[in-house]
């Protein structure tokens, strides 16, 4: 009878084992929709054998519980994938928004960012047009209007520039709130898987948390540590502590320059940001990098202009017969104190046609040497050692190469982040695919991508030679 | 009448983003399409080589796009591979276990 109770024991172990791992299966379809739900597998172990007369009996099966089917080094590297995307996407997004601005025929009527190069032309050739008749006032009346529209459109640009900048620093600003919370929360569940689940899978409230870190990598840049009792650290991608299981380290703020600085423990943060990922990181880069190298740009186009030819319109002497002097200069342009803030202030500051200095101090008032002078720097080296058209074409050139490079490498990262999801749902997620079945995809497509790269880079290898034929001696 | 052929660049966008979502049936097709161009290539005249000339510098900047996309897959193949021969030996750390249970329940006489 002890032997039948036994067995009907071990079955009856049997059958609560499996309805244990029929709830578990349950669970999973109903959250087969859930976000972030991670697929639960039921653990089974081996009851110990006992040993009755020197032979061993197996007692049957327990159910232990159930274990996400996840895998923390995946969700890694899916996390660092996405705070590059992110980072690359906020990034090209102000990029783009550039260079729609000097691309040609952008802007209002009035005033055109994008016709500056045309500006520059239309400038230094009224030059051209007063030398063949300097006393024409309709000719003067020209050199002031093309004058007008070249500073018209600078400053026009760097306030576009300069609202773009405030734009997306009041963005770093709120992005900064939303990583204060999210790490919070992290920190909050830390907590409660260190308490509950010290030693195993915390289940749903490791889903969670891997959500809330998903969010946070979009963010912002961020290292995850292991600590001990299933708890976890996050750094920055450059090393500064964020949070430290139950405890979060807030980002705060402060003005620099009437721009947004982040800090960390009271140490500046901000260019370590920049460099690290997630949205913040594109913002700040766009901010600090590409608007700012742009309006620097600017500036030195503004500042050499203005410069330029002030100085020589001050040299020479007016249709009234009058030289400009130290005290009382004769200026078609703002005269900039300083490159920076240059092309913001640019304005004409000549009223009157006259004041167009088109004869040399020592000629009567209908020579045209100092027209001449003004017309040739359109080919002289006046900013930053380049003619001004030959700067501009270089800055544009550079702005569209950078957006280039800049989609590239998003359009790359985005991509492997889509790979990655689809290896993380087979693993993990609620679906019917098998990993063997996803990895074995991942490596055929992989194959066949090369195949097709190799075939074609040798196809455009040999249109590009044969295309061009050149002489064989 | 046959279908008109497709420009370079459209095979290698076509190509980016089959890869990106790893759609492998595309892919295959794809490496068809490029091997029968490469034919079409050693038999073209003159006219048609400097047609495909143009397409090629057309087509560089998303050749970079492709050769970026092939690179980020390469390394996720490596995590992939690297997690697979991780998972595979915890698996192999639990086979040894069992496999020791075992030896024990056949000296004991009970197989």
């Amino acid at each position: 009878m002890g032997t039948i109770n036994a067995a009907l024991g071990i079955m009856s172990g049997a059958l609560d084992a499996d309805q244990q791992a029929l709830n578990i299966v349950a669970n999973n379809v109903a959250n087969a929709n859930t976000p972030g739900y991670t697929v639960e597998k039921p653990e089974w172990q081996q009851n110990s054998p006992i040993t009755i007369g020197g032979i061993s009996l197996g007692q049957g099966v327990t159910e232990t519980g159930a274990e996400s089917q996840r895998d923390r080094v995946l969700e890694s590297r899916l996390d660092q994938q996405k705070q590059m995307a992110s980072a690359s996407g906020s990034r090209l997004t102000a990029l783009n928004t550039m260079q729609a601005l000097f691309t040609p025929d952008s802007g209002s009527s009035s005033s055109k960012a994008g016709d500056i190069g045309n500006d520059i032309t239309n400038f230094f050739d009224s030059f051209s047009s007063l030398e063949v008749n300097p006393t024409d006032n309709a000719l003067r009346q020209n050199v002031l209007s093309t004058a007008s529209m070249l500073a018209g459109d600078i400053s026009n640009a760097a306030a576009s520039l300069n609202s773009q900048r405030s734009a997306l620093n009041e963005e770093t600003a709120g992005i900064a709130t939303q990583v204060n919370a999210l790490t919070g929360a992290i920190a909050q569940l830390n907590q409660q898987i260190m308490t509950d689940s010290p030693n195993g899978d915390a289940g749903t409230l490791e889903d969670q948390r891997q959500q809330d870190l998903s969010q946070l990598s979009q963010l912002i840049g961020i290292n995850q540590i292991t600590t001990e009792n299933n708890g976890l650290a996050i750094t920055t991608a450059s090393g500064q502590l964020l949070l430290s299981e139950g405890t979060s380290f807030q980002l705060t703020t402060g003005q620099a320059n009437g721009m947004t600085d982040f800090y960390l423990g009271g140490t500046d943060v901000t260019s370590q940001l920049a460099s690290g990922g997630g949205s913040l990181g594109g913002d700040l880069t766009a901010r600090d990098q590409d608007l700012t190298g742009a309006l620097s740009a600017l500036d030195q186009l503004a500042y050499g202009i203005s410069t330029a030819v002030n100085t020589q319109n001050n040299a020479g002497q007016t249709l009234n017969g009058v030289t400009g002097s130290a005290a009382t200069p004769i200026y078609i342009f703002n005269q900039p104190a300083a490159v920076d803030g240059s092309a913001a202030h640019m304005s004409v500051v000549m009223t009157d046609p006259n004041d167009v200095a088109a004869a040399s101090a020592a000629s009567g008032t209908g020579d045209n040497s100092n027209a001449v002078a003004i017309a040739s720097m359109a080919n002289q080296g006046i900013v930053d050692g380049q003619t001004p058209i030959n700067f501009y074409s270089n800055f544009v050139a550079s702005l569209g190469s950078t957006v280039s490079t800049v989609e590239t490498e998003n359009t790359a990262q985005n991509a492997s982040v889509t790979q990655l999801q689809t290896q993380r749902d087979a693993l993990s997620g609620v679906n019917l695919n098998d990993e063997a079945s996803a990895m074995t995809t991942l490596e055929r497509s992989y194959q066949a991508a090369s195949q097709v790269f190799a075939m074609l880079n040798t196809l455009m290898a040999s249109a590009l030679n044969l295309g061009d034929q050149t002489a064989v001696s | 009448m046959g279908r008109e052929r497709p420009r370079l660049r459209e095979v290698v966008v076509e190509a980016s983003r089959a890869l990106a979502r790893l759609d492998t049936g595309r892919l295959e097709e794809l490496a068809l399409s490029c091997q029968a161009l490469n034919r079409e290539m050693a038999e073209a005249d003159r006219g048609r080589r400097v047609e495909l000339a143009v397409e090629s510098r057309e087509a560089q900047g998303d050749m970079a796009v492709f050769a970026r996309v092939l690179e980020a897959t390469r390394a996720n193949l490596h995590v992939m591979n690297r997690l697979k021969e991780l998972r595979e030996g915890r698996l192999e750390y639990g086979g040894a276990q069992t496999r020791l249970m075992r030896r024990r329940e056949s000296g004991d006489g009970d197989n």
